[in-house]
């Protein structure tokens, strides 16, 4: 209790030094810029309003906001940057927000349709994930996401036992091991790989790999979980090992080089000393890696097969049905209605796991950096 | 720190005893690049090479190596070799060993023997708990040389006796059917075989200890950025082998064969015509090209650029230079870093919900050019700030001490010396969402085959009309197609493209390697230009 009121206090307090640094703001500031100022938060705001209401009058209060905008840049060079690059910053935000706001508002009929209930409680949504049927088409109508949740797991389980253990040796050679001349060519190559389009992946992967893999596993049709997780993998692969890459480096030399003055070989220290000081580092490398691979699209999309079941036995990596992402990719043309909200729960799905990884990612970095006393 | 510790001292003291762990090295190579042979099916594994079939001479081989590596692990032991092992392989090398060999166990018995899974389970565990005692408890020479030997030296007889011929099947019994076949699980295993083996011998070639740890770790890693490079460059050179004839298909050179070019008001024939980026696709062609998704991309990416950038570079300023840390700068971090990792499709999902129906209730040009740049945003945001908290403070400081103002200061000092990093990242990141296919898929995509005379033309479509917004431009809020949507389109086009194009697959390969071309170029430049700056900033 005394705490949250200490808490309370302390906000309070907050609250009153940025009155005052407002008050002392407006007062130092010449009442002719404050007007500019104040013009152009006023018609940005209300160009957003008008362009979140889709009103065909947008447009005036954003030529309002350019005028503004233009006569402060012109006598108050300072004052403007100063608010522009704020409101920039703060758009970062606004998308974040108008992303989440606006896919979950889509999605929501399709768990209102799919609720069920529990003794005597409504749960809305729940039937997306206790039964196994997708059928957009016939009655029953139901969109259950488990078939694409097991699918996205599979990728991601082998895409990462790719890209996890050859994504940290790659960065070991990067950061410690590789003559400058050789990283000089790999560091690039690893950056192409990245920039390789995952419908490129895709496409050669649908015509050489898929048929390829078909004929050795002899199964009936194209399209295998095991395959489009390798080439998942090795797209995620390059987010591994740049952000692992950094962690390592980030381990100060002098720790380094008082093992190897210790008279290790540098194989022991990276061992004993390197990546256990990294650790978190890599890991949130790895996680990132993982991100990555739940939310590749076009390569599944061209590779998988697009009917939304599950395996026969569920551990069968030989048949690849669909992913999350997949999912919308393939549906988004024909669906309208109920079936096009539902490819909207499989963006929030995907949106929420990846946004819950980033930021866990995030936060083990932060750990790091500050166990290494650097800035945070 | 690379070198650091090899001295002559200690590679000078390499014994002739070693040649043996140097030719099980050398072996195990070869096997590897015959293995990568058989899976890319360079080599057929049941035609015979010499008289003997393939699959025995892999096999032979196998058993070379896996006899190499054991009796040089035993020797070391009796002491007829001078090594340095330590007390224990080592609890990583146990697992390995024993996860592999608990495998190899529960499958011999389930189906060789036929076993029930608990029987079969038993026999695993016995065979795996023993390999980790084989493992962890003698001395490194026998534990990191033998499981490892003799797991060489079986997959070598079972290949040599034909117990795993060319015609062996392994129907898994699936409800979904699926088989291992010999084309696949020879060359595997291969592989494996000779990726232990190996580790195993560059082991005892160090003659095991550190030193042998050491070099048997190097050579691990070595081969996997050799293998990722390896991969990068199959990659490229296959697409632009198998696009290059789709690419050229019409290619004429000579005095004003191609088509006219107006510019400043001259109008000049190019010397050289080559139909397939210079056409677009109409009944009447006589080659098929891919024009308006070139035009197409290219307006993406100037869309996504002109939104993305001033609104970055922009945020990254105020939040290094004005903001103090605190909630608001954490937040904006998170939420940057989340935009980052945000899925593509998840951005095409938004970019549906939300700005096609703000642009007509189409898909759009313009909506494409807002996803791409809600895309590129936090990639130039995250750039710009590194480059921005790369400028030594000392400039900023210099710049105050003349009573040069905040925004003075930024303007003309950190601005400047931010800008390299600034454009190297935004070519980066442009490259990233030219090759961007899922959010344009929901957004901006048109039919398949575009003719072209329906290239877009941004700027000849404005027009000012008398109702509000007063500012038209059909052009942007029209459907186009882009490169990457067009190689989409026509892998889902499937047997229909027939009609429309004389040969699809090298249609479709010239459009992978066009789109290649577009995209790695942006990296090139971009890679370029960081060496570039870098040098500059070193001299």
């Amino acid at each position: 209790m005394a705490r949250t009121s200490n808490e309370a206090g302390a906000g309070t307090g907050r609250l009153a030094r940025r009155r005052r640094q407002l008050r002392d703001f407006v007062d130092e500031t010449e009442p002719e810029a404050l007007v500019t100022v104040g013009v152009m938060a006023v018609s940005l705001l209300a160009a957003l309003a008008g362009f979140l209401a889709v009103s065909p009058l947008t447009i005036v209060p954003f030529v309002v906001f350019l005028g503004s905008a233009g006569y402060g840049w012109a006598r108050h060079q300072g004052l403007t940057a100063r608010v522009l690059t704020f409101s920039m910053m703060v758009s970062t935000i606004l998308i974040l927000l108008l992303i989440t706001v606006f896919i979950f508002v889509e999605s929501l009929p399709v768990i209102q349709y799919e609720s069920v209930t529990v003794s005597g409680i409504t749960v809305p949504g729940l039937r997306l994930f206790t039964q196994t049927q997708w059928d957009a088409v016939s009655p029953p109508v139901r969109y259950s996401m488990i078939p694409m949740i097991h699918g996205t797991v599979m990728v991601t389980l082998i895409a990462t036992a790719i890209a996890a253990p050859l994504g940290i040796a790659a960065a070991l050679f990067l950061s410690e091991i590789a003559p400058p001349v050789v990283r000089e060519v790999i560091k690039p190559g690893v950056e192409i790989l990245a920039g390789i389009p995952s419908i490129v992946y895709g496409f050669i992967g649908f015509t050489i790999l898929s048929p390829w893999a078909a004929d050795q596993f002899r199964t009936t049709g194209q399209g295998t979980y095991l395959f489009v997780g390798i080439v998942v993998g090795l797209m995620a692969l390059p987010t591994v090992v740049s952000v692992a890459e950094d962690a390592l480096s980030s381990v100060p030399e002098s720790m380094k080089s008082g093992s190897l003055a210790m008279g290790t070989t540098d194989w022991q220290t990276m061992t004993s000393i390197t990546l256990p000081a990294a650790f978190s580092g890599v890991s949130a490398a790895v996680l990132l890696g993982v991100g990555r691979a739940i939310g590749e699209t076009m390569a599944a999309t061209v590779m998988l097969r697009g009917v939304p079941q599950l395996t026969e036995p569920l551990y069968n990596v030989f048949y690849g049905q669909a992913t999350l992402t997949s999912l919308i990719a393939n549906n988004y043309g024909e669906a309208d209605g109920l079936q096009m909200d539902a490819l909207f729960v499989a963006g929030v799905i995907l949106f929420i796991t990846v946004l819950v990884i980033s930021i866990g990612a995030q936060y083990i970095e932060w750990r790091m950096r500050r166990k290494f006393g650097g800035d945070v | 720190m690379a070198g650091a510790t090899e001295g002559d001292l200690v590679t000078g003291g390499t014994s002739q005893t070693n040649a043996v762990a140097a030719g099980a090295v050398g072996l195990a190579v070869l096997l590897f690049a015959l293995a990568l042979a058989a899976l890319f099916e360079a080599i057929t594994i049941s035609e015979p090479v010499a008289g003997v079939p393939v699959v025995t001479l892999l096999g032979l081989i196998l058993m070379a190596l896996g006899g190499a590596v054991i009796t040089f692990g035993v020797g070391s032991y009796l002491g007829y070799v001078e090594t340095e092992p330590s007390p224990s392989a080592g609890l990583v090398a146990a697992t390995a060993f024993s996860t592999i060999w608990f495998v190899i166990g529960g499958l011999v018995a389930s189906q060789t023997a036929g076993l029930g899974s608990l029987g079969s389970f038993l026999v695993a565990s016995v065979v795996g708990g023993g390999t980790f005692a084989l493992t962890a408890l003698p001395r490194e020479d026998i534990g990191s040389t033998l499981p490892a030997g003799a797991l060489t030296l079986l997959t070598g007889i079972v290949f040599v006796t034909g117990t795993i011929g060319p015609s062996w099947v392994w129907a898994l019994g699936f409800e979904q059917q699926a088989s291992f076949t010999a084309e696949f699980v020879i060359p595997v295993l291969t592989l494996l075989c000779a990726l232990i083996s190996g580790w195993a011998a560059a082991k005892a070639y160090g003659g095991f200890g550190a030193r042998g740890r050491h070099i048997g770790a190097y050579v691990l890693v070595y081969v996997n950025a050799g293998a990722i490079i390896g991969v990068l460059f199959v990659l490229i050179a296959f697409t632009t082998l198998r696009g290059v004839p789709g690419l050229l298909t019409g290619f004429e050179f000579g005095p004003g064969v191609g088509p006219e070019v107006g510019l400043f008001g001259v109008s000049v024939a190019l010397p050289f015509s080559l139909p397939f980026v210079m056409n677009g696709a109409a009944l009447l062609n006589d080659f098929q090209g891919v024009l308006p998704a070139i035009v197409g991309t290219v307006w993406l990416v100037i869309g996504a650029v002109v939104f993305a950038v001033p609104l970055g570079v922009g945020a990254a300023i105020f939040l290094t230079e004005y903001a103090e840390r605190g909630r608001l700068t954490q937040a904006v971090e998170v939420a940057t870093n989340g935009l980052w990792s945000t899925p593509s499709i998840v951005f095409g999902l938004f970019g549906f919900a939300f700005l096609v129906p703000r642009f007509g209730g189409n898909k759009s040009l313009i909506s494409g050019m807002l996803t791409l740049g809600f895309m590129l945003l936090p990639l130039v945001l995250i750039t710009s700030r590194e480059a921005i908290l790369a400028v030594p403070d000392e400039y900023r400081d210099a710049s105050a001490a003349l009573g040069v103002s905040k925004w003075q200061t930024i303007r003309s000092v950190v601005i400047p010396a931010a800008l390299p990093g600034v454009v190297t990242g935004v070519i980066l990141g442009v490259g990233r969402i030219a090759g961007e296919t899922a959010p344009i898929l929901l957004t901006m995509t048109g039919g398949t085959f575009v003719p072209g005379g329906q290239t877009v033309d941004v700027i000849g479509g404005f027009q000012f009309t008398g109702a509000p917004p007063f500012v038209a431009n059909p052009e942007l809020l029209q459907a186009t197609t882009a490169l990457p949507f067009q190689l989409y389109a026509l892998i889902t086009a499937g047997v229909g493209l027939g009609d429309t194009v004389a040969n699809p697959a090298d249609f479709q390969w010239a459009t992978a390697l066009i789109l290649l071309v577009v995209v790695l170029s942006f990296y090139a430049i971009g890679i370029g230009a960081r060496y570039y700056f870098r040098r500059r900033l070193q001299s």
